[in-house]
């Protein structure tokens, strides 16, 4: 039944399923699973669904069949079991029918109590079956495989292993690269962007447009007219503005990152440019704000349906901001206030959203946040600001 | 069940190297009939997975490579208006005008619906299409059967085919769409079972030449700040370039020099930084 093993996965975090528990049974039943070994590998592939969780499997798994024999389940888990199951069942009957093999009709006049009753019965007679070694898993006799090791009762994992046994395999941890602690907000942050993606007719017209051609058509007296139309494809143009200069952006630098590793394979035309905590009369296309500047004022020529993406803190010293001399770089020219420049921008380009990595209940202590606030509409750099800003920028009204 | 699964297991191909492992969880899936769900670094061999199926198990197979614009319906049936419209106007058709059935033409999952043969269904590069797709497919491929709007009709599978998608993205799919498929990961081949796809392909590769070709090959994949990593198919072509090379000798590589870094490295910044790196370790 390996009831347990089914609950260390779910209590260490792996998102398993009691369908797919049932749907593991179901395999054991049909003998797809002779040995440990086979046992590994199917429990995996049906109960594990990311290999972000294979290492933790790996580990479990080796924990569990290297030091513990498998204890039949006692009557408390039974009963989860069985709880699960009956919520697995209010949800889909049909699927939950299928795997058991039941009838659903029969099962609906039950009442929940009754059906948690019936569910019990079924697992206690399959842990019965499982005792006498034929029915679940073929071990101790009927397994065609026949490992002298595996005990009957317990499938415990005795005696000198294979070379490749489950267990060694599952105690290699080849899995421990793609296991969670690598970035999981890339992949957030991509569905969050992707919506911005829109679709614009361009190239070659090579896509019959139905409605029009039977119109024409019609109109044609019956004399076919083929109307043809450009095939869609994205043409959204994105510029992307990232403060990525000094201490008070640091503890950002991750999320910030991610976002831009995503930004530059998802669009086509995206161009990106850096600035250190606020934007005077340039900005860099190199990180290190050095080769490649561009000057501000040459934006306007820009198509001003470009999407504008400022990631900053929006904290620094409030002259920064506000003073015409601003800017604390030596070589800068002044040039006008930087409020100034950030107006300017958000003019130009009529869809600008400012992503602040910091949280928005630290906003209202900084001065500069809130003159920022006034020019650009700011959200969060998290998923849901993120989600937000996207919408923002697809509305076209502003 | 049984005696049909006896004799439609997957072993492997010709071109394929499979392992064990896999080999057990294709067996599963189709004992199962689940969808198998494979995913992993380009140059696995994902979609090559389903082309030795198919050929060991003698099934057509059927390719549905997912674009990002697609159709759940594009990929079900096709409504050919234009070729109707056209007819009605000429009338030097063999069909029937009125009959709406006569222009309708499966699409890649109708076609394996329809096949008079178990087919293989390989759905390619999933995570392109967006999630309503997704989920909208596992709903056809769960009951087996879909609607044909214009004709009122529902096609129904014949034979349940063989599924297996893939998808090349590090992000995961929706809940009910995983919920409903086994799940594969292929690592990236160690350098044993590498030996063998190589020798697969290069079945008279001097076995000196193979291993300092396959260790600095795995070397080269650690280097630091590359983007695209080189996977089996640059091993491929290098090893390919590297034989073509009248002057090259094995002990070129020895020396940690690398020729023909760019078969490996496919994007000039990758290039670059792996060329400084090479040269420094050499150093």
């Amino acid at each position: 039944m390996f009831v347990n093993f089914f609950y260390t996965l779910k209590d260490r975090g792996i998102p398993v399923t009691p369908t797919s528990f049932l749907r593991l049974q179901n395999a054991m039943s049909k003998g797809l699973v002779h040995s440990l070994d086979d046992f590994y590998t199917v429990a995996r592939t049906i109960l594990v669904k990311s290999e972000r969780y294979f290492d933790t499997y790996d580990q479990i798994f080796a924990h569990h069949f290297r030091n513990a024999s498998l204890e039949d389940p006692t009557a408390v888990e039974l009963n989860e079991v069985a709880r699960a199951m009956l919520e697995e069942w209010l949800q889909n009957p049909q699927e939950l029918a299928d795997m058991l093999g039941i009838d659903k009709d029969k099962l609906k006049k039950m009442t929940p109590e009754e059906l948690i009753q019936y569910f019990l019965e079924r697992l206690k007679e399959q842990t019965e079956a499982h005792h006498g070694g034929n029915k679940w898993i073929g071990t101790g006799g009927t397994s065609p495989t026949g490992h002298s090791g595996y005990h009957p009762g317990g499938m415990r994992v005795g005696g000198a292993s294979r070379n490749h046994s489950a267990i060694k395999v599952a105690l290699d941890r080849r899995y421990r690269d793609y296991s969670q602690e690598g970035p999981l907000t890339q992949s957030q942050i991509g569905e969050a962007l992707r919506r911005l993606r829109r679709l614009m007719p361009t190239g070659p017209k090579d896509v019959v447009n139905v409605d029009k051609t039977i119109y024409e058509t019609m109109r044609n007296a019956g004399e076919i007219d083929i109307i043809f139309d450009r095939r869609l494809t994205d043409r959204l143009k994105v510029m992307l503005l990232i403060d990525n200069g000094g201490w008070s952006m640091e503890p950002y630098i991750g999320v910030v990152q991610t976002l831009f590793h995503y930004a530059s394979s998802q669009f086509k035309d995206l161009k990106i440019f850096f600035f250190h905590n606020t934007i005077y009369s340039r900005v860099w296309a190199d990180p290190q704000r050095y080769y490649k500047p561009q000057d501000v004022d040459e934006l306007i020529r820009w198509d001003p349906e470009t999407r504008v993406i400022i990631v900053g803190d929006a904290s620094m010293a409030p002259y920064e901001l506000m003073h015409p001399n601003g800017a604390i770089y030596v070589d800068a020219k002044p040039s006008g206030t930087s409020i100034e420049r950030l107006r300017f921008i958000a003019r130009t380009f009529p869809h600008s959203v400012w992503l602040n990595p910091m949280p928005s209940d630290e906003w209202y202590y900084s001065t500069t946040v809130k003159a920022i606030r006034q020019v650009f509409t700011m959200y969060e750099l998290t998923l849901d600001g993120l989600e937000k800003a996207v919408q923002f920028l697809t509305s076209s009204a502003k | 069940m049984l005696s049909e699964k006896n004799n439609s297991r997957f072993g492997g191909a010709s071109k394929y190297i499979l392992d064990d492992e896999l080999a057990k969880i294709v067996n599963v899936s189709m004992a199962l009939e689940m969808p198998l769900l494979l995913k992993g670094e380009p140059g696995t061999g994902k979609t090559m997975l389903a082309h030795a199926i198919a050929e060991s198990l003698q099934m057509p197979l059927i390719v549905l490579n997912v674009k990002s614009s697609m159709k759940l319906i594009e990929a079900l049936y096709q409504y050919d208006t234009l070729t109707r419209l056209n007819d009605s106007r000429f009338g030097d058709s063999k069909r029937n005008v009125s009959d709406i059935e006569a222009y309708i033409k499966m699409g890649k999952i109708g076609q394996a619906f329809t096949a008079d043969k178990k087919t293989v269904l390989l759905i390619d590069e999933i995570d392109k299409a967006d999630t309503d797709f997704q989920d909208d497919m596992l709903d056809v491929l769960d009951q087996m059967q879909f609607d044909i709007i214009e004709i009122d009709k529902t096609i129904r599978a014949k034979n349940r085919p063989v599924i297996v998608i893939t998808s090349n993205a590090k992000k995961d799919l929706s809940d009910p769409f995983l919920g409903r498929c086994n799940f594969h990961h292929i690592a990236f081949p160690d350098p044993d079972m590498m030996r063998l796809i190589v020798s697969v392909h290069f079945p008279k590769l001097d076995e000196e030449l193979m291993k300092i070709c396959i260790s600095t090959f795995y070397r080269l994949r650690e280097l630091r700040s590359i983007e695209k990593k080189p996977a089996t198919r640059e091993l491929i072509n290098w090893i390919r370039a590297l034989k073509s090379d009248p002057d090259f000798k094995p002990k070129t590589l020895y020396q940690g020099r690398v020729p023909f870094l760019g078969v490996l490295f496919k994007k000039s910044a990758d290039l670059q930084q792996a060329a400084q790196q090479v040269i420094k370790s050499r150093g």
